[in-house]
């Protein structure tokens, strides 16, 4: 008894100093984490807390001149599930009976049609902010409606699929399973939130352009920063999800339009909810908005007017796409610029589907180009006044210089051209031809007013490329350097991506392309606008405005002035003279004359340009281009044998102190008179604002610094 | 007395209320144990430890499901863990069978007859399946063996068969998630970060704490919920978070205190049985408590033992008051053989 007694007592101790040992070392350890690494476990407890979170800056709004919106920023809703927020049993297992239930609710309700505006319980609350717009021009066409963005939610299985794979992974990430929900059926979740545990609604800006493909081309789309420019918009402070302006003035005016975005510290719990925030919040920057030079008005006219053209054209000359642009001449501010096909690029605010964008890519029109500052083109004879104002300003010829159009009795409307190798065998000579040599008459010999008015080729290919020892011309080398003068060959410096630059042809361009040495034939072509010159519309709506307000080239401009978000103006924009044209005005004024002719002279081109009160000066073009639709290597040509051709038309009005200058091109279009003069006529009236129904005139009354027309010739 | 003064510290769980409710009639329990004398239990110690064993048998058949482990016995709107009750139900049917062959210790049948009645329960805790409860049964028994006074060349041999039994329970009768947090344990940069996040914010919020901690009811890391099973096996990080070192540590002095005066109880019994019963109930406290602040200190692989005393659980709760009523009970009839 005793011996048990002293070996239990014996091992009893033996176990208070087990127990002390233990102590010992969970103090010790306690020690090296709480003394020794507490620092360093504080800073994680703390990064597990605190979040810095970003406060986005509300993107600036686009106006036009009128103050009308055309690109703003509007709620947009999400719904998403956190599947560790879902209903639990009392164990903390997943509930799929309470779950299916939510989910059962959740998408009765996104179902459902949001109840009728006018019965609404918020009657403030207007989905459809544009509806009004679109009505006004829902007559333009089809193309121009807005469409309202269809919400989109996710499939029953997809959903639950979802929601198990996220239980295997984060279960506190939220998955989102309905995107573009209306703010009547957001309400409608908002009020049942009681019954639908685990599911948040979310509140996400997306940008919303109420003139929609009116303006797509000018104010383009963002999207999600492209791979390429990564590191780019990295360095400037870009997350890798952000959406920046990808093209047209989105693009251009990103820095303006972004803002910048404010930074708070929220500390959150296990699930990522937000407890508290902490310390000075950093507020978001709004960024800044534009105020257009453009006038939607007149944009829409114009789109309208362009579009009816297009709708009306058939067979050889059906036409698909076209431009029309409206410049004020005194300053280089672009009033309109419409390309057609447009597309919706509201599409692109919610991000486009798959099957949309490749329909806009593979169209054949190709709507995502903007054909008013990328597409070129001949410009056929809207090119003259720049060969007849360097013919005047290299002395050439005079205002009163006469020459010939070939129209003798034996060579109507043709003019022979020796053939460069064999000049003594006249038998070898090259044909050209007079647009009207197939109308049957002509005009005899003729100053540079009329040749203008009455658009004659023969004239202009002896004033640019002379006539054997008869006449000498103006060389290619002269037409060049004048035409760079009036700004073709170069950008416009328009603040949009994707300019052309169009091609201003000489020996040594031929020579390196073609292996080929000028020819005069070439710069016959040259001298009426044919041949191997490119401009793209916006080129020539430009070196219009030079000859209307006399020899000044300004940069085209698009925004007038940018304001703060307080509407506070921090930058306006102030005419941008690029160069004075080294065209003497007096010179100008004589091409300006001609140009009157061609819309108010009996026997000019443009008669239907005319517009009731105010004087118009313009001048037609029918470009002739290479067409191959039926794909047998031959040019295309119509019943007559006549190559297909754009229709070109250029004007300023009113002719004695232009306002505005009216590009109008029609792609295939076929005569510039018929087709495009009736669309800048349309744009005038609109701008001047006269009746679309006034009875057109006769005749404008005559402008008194004008010399009379020798009409009747 | 003791144990009056630590029963009451459970501010942190998240149903305070349930617990001191729990806490209540635990201590009914503990006075109702230490009145009644120790020496008349021998009596009834057999057929409760039946009756514990039958109600495990049932359980593991028809018991409530959760958490994957069938432990829970439904009485009523309270969920029962038998697996709590039999620790006690061990401690006395050991103390009584071993007190009782006293005089044949030098036998080795006398182990071998201990742990054949010991079998039985750990088998059936192990089937529900509960590594830690299982464990504590045999980290009990030992204890007593040794305290009745095992021979050292049994012990040998019998440590030996462990280490045989133990190598062979790892290849056959182990878990598959038992297996992976002793890895874990071994190994822990080979651990992914979600099966290592219990432990990783334990050891954040213990080494957050510094010295006087952040606060009651302040730790970002419980507050927040960074750190799960609060309540329960990680109840200590949230003291050692929210009081600090100092807290921390005078909670384990508390329990080391609470352990030391136990086994005064069981120098000071008055007879073999007496020490016995004491010596079984600091073997459960003192087991429970290393392997639960070892968790919670990285020092040993994850366990679900509760906290003695401290974590949520009535269960427990009275198993631990109980125990120390046993103890108080040996404590209040030892004065009379120290005058004899």
């Amino acid at each position: 008894m005793k011996a048990s007694l002293d070996r239990a007592e014996a091992r009893l101790m033996l176990w208070r100093g087990a127990i002390i040992f233990v102590c010992i070392v969970m103090i010790a350890r306690l020690w090296q984490l709480q003394m020794v690494e507490g620092e360093t476990y504080r800073i994680r407890a703390d990064r597990n807390r605190f979040r810095q979170v970003d406060i986005p800056a509300p993107r600036g709004v686009i106006y036009d001149r009128n103050g009308e919106i055309l690109a703003r920023n509007r709620p947009s809703f999400s719904v998403s599930v956190v599947p560790g927020d879902l209903p639990k049993t009392r164990a903390g297992e997943p509930n799929a009976d309470a779950e299916r239930a939510v989910l059962d609710r959740l998408l009765a309700l996104l179902a459902q049609e949001p109840p009728p505006l006018g019965s609404s319980s918020k009657p403030t609350a207007s989905p459809t902010p544009a509806a009004g717009r679109i009505q006004s021009t829902a007559a333009i066409t089809t193309a121009l409606q807005i469409q309202e963005r269809q919400p989109w939610v996710m499939a029953r299985a997809d959903i639950e699929k979802a929601i198990y794979e996220g239980r295997l992974g984060g279960a506190y990430r939220p998955i989102e399973i309905a995107r573009y929900i209306n703010e009547a059926t957001a309400f409608l979740v908002a009020q049942d939130a009681v019954n639908l545990p685990g599911v948040v609604l979310q509140l996400n800006p997306i940008r919303d352009y109420p003139s929609g493909s009116l303006t797509a081309h000018l104010i383009g789309y963002m999207g999600h920063i492209p791979k390429e420019a990564a590191a780019e918009y990295q360095a400037k402070g870009y997350a890798a999800n952000e959406q920046v302006g990808l093209t047209g003035l989105e693009a251009t005016y990103e820095h303006e339009l972004r803002g910048k975005r404010g930074r708070q510290t929220i500390e959150v719990n296990v699930n990522g909810r937000r407890i508290r925030t902490v310390g000075q919040e950093e507020l978001a920057v709004p960024g800044h908005n534009l105020v257009l030079t453009l006038d939607l008005n007149l944009q829409r006219v114009a789109t309208a007017a362009l579009q009816e053209v297009l709708d009306k054209s058939s067979g050889f000359t059906k036409a698909t796409q076209g431009v029309v642009i409206a410049l004020d001449p005194r300053n280089g501010k672009v009033l309109a610029l419409v390309s057609l096909p447009s597309y919706d690029n509201n599409l692109f605010a919610k991000g486009v589907t798959a099957e949309a964008w490749q329909a806009l890519l593979s169209d054949p029109d190709l709507p995502m180009f903007d054909q008013a500052i990328g597409g070129q083109y001949p410009p056929g004879s809207v090119f003259k006044p720049i060969v007849a104002a360097a013919g005047l300003q290299e002395g050439i010829i005079s205002a009163r210089t006469l020459l010939g159009d070939g129209w003798d009795g034996a060579n109507d409307g043709i003019i022979w051209l020796p053939n460069q190798y064999m000049p003594w065998d006249r038998s070898k000579d090259q044909p050209f031809y007079s647009w009207n040599h197939k109308q049957g008459f002509g005009w005899g010999k003729i100053g540079v007013r009329e040749a203008l008015a009455v658009s004659d080729d023969i004239y202009f290919y002896q004033l640019g490329g002379g006539y054997l020892d008869i006449f000498r011309g103006l060389g290619v080398d002269a037409i060049g350097y004048y035409a760079r003068e009036f700004g073709l060959g170069e950008g416009t410096g328009i603040d949009l991506p994707g300019e052309g630059r169009g091609l201003v042809p000489d020996g040594k361009w031929k020579r390196l392309n073609y292996a080929e040495p000028w020819l005069t034939g070439d710069t016959y072509n040259l001298s009426i606008g044919q041949g191997f010159i490119l401009v793209t519309p916006i080129q020539m709506a430009n070196a219009t405005a030079v000859i209307a307000n006399r020899g000044y080239l300004y940069r085209l401009q698009l925004v007038d002035h940018i304001t703060d978000s307080e509407g506070r103006v921090v930058r306006s924009f102030k005419p941008d003279l690029r160069r004075e044209v080294a065209v003497d005005p007096a010179h100008l004024d004589t091409v300006r004359e001609g140009m009157y002719g061609a819309v108010n002279w009996p026997q000019g081109t443009a008669a239907n340009a005319r517009v009731p009160g105010i004087a118009v000066a313009g001048k037609t073009g029918t470009a002739e281009y290479f067409r191959d639709w039926d794909k047998d290597n031959q040019a295309d040509r119509d019943a007559k044998g006549n190559l297909p051709t754009h229709a070109w038309f250029t004007a300023f009005a009113p002719y004695q102190e232009p306002e505005i200058v009216v590009a109008a091109f029609v792609a295939n279009g076929g005569e510039g008179s018929s087709v495009a003069a009736p669309v800048a006529a349309k744009v005038l009236r609109a701008y001047f604002g006269i009746d679309a129904s006034a009875p057109r005139p006769t005749a404008s009354p005559a402008p008194t610094r004008t010399p009379g027309p020798q009409a009747g010739r | 007395m003791i144990a009056s003064a630590l029963a009451g510290n459970e501010v942190l769980a998240s149903w305070p209320l349930r617990q001191a409710g729990f806490a209540v009639v635990g201590l009914g329990l503990l006075f109702l144990m230490a009145a009644v004398d120790y020496r008349l239990l021998p009596s009834i110690t057999y057929p409760i430890y039946v009756l514990l064993l039958g109600v495990l048998g049932v359980i593991l058949v028809i018991g409530t499901i959760a958490g994957g482990a069938q432990r829970w016995l439904t009485v009523g709107e309270f969920l029962l863990q038998p697996s709590e009750l039999i620790k006690i139900g061990v401690i006395l049917v050991l103390a009584h069978y071993l007190a009782a062959r006293e005089a044949k210790m030098e036998s080795f049948v006398t182990p071998l007859l201990g742990i054949l009645l010991l079998a039985p329960a750990v088998v059936l805790i192990f089937l529900q399946p509960n590594l830690g409860t299982a464990l504590v049964l045999i980290v009990i028994a030992a204890t007593m063996f040794f305290i009745a006074g095992l021979r050292w060349r049994h012990i040998v041999v019998l440590v030996g068969l462990g280490i045989a039994a133990a190598v062979a329970a790892w290849e056959f009768v182990l878990l598959d998630y038992m297996r992976d947090r002793i890895w874990m344990f071994i190994n822990p940069s080979a651990a992914l970060a979600a099966d290592r996040y219990n432990v990783d914010q334990a050891i954040i919020s213990i080494g957050s704490g510094g010295w006087l901690g952040r606060g009651l009811f302040r730790g970002s890391q419980s507050q927040l919920h960074f750190l799960r099973i609060r309540h329960t096996d990680f109840i200590f990080s949230v003291t050692a978070e929210e009081l600090g070192f100092v807290g921390a540590v005078v909670l384990i002095l508390l329990l080391v205190f609470l352990l030391l005066r136990l086994l005064r109880i069981a120098s000071m019994a008055r007879d073999t049985y007496g020490r016995l019963i004491v010596s079984g109930v600091a073997a459960m406290i003192m087991f429970q408590m290393t392997v639960n602040i070892g968790m919670n200190l990285s020092l040993l692989p994850v366990t679900g033992l509760p906290l003695p005393f401290i974590s949520y659980g009535g269960s427990a709760l009275w198993t631990m008051l109980i125990g120390i009523g046993l103890a108080e009970s040996v404590a209040m009839r030892y004065r009379k053989i120290e005058f004899e």
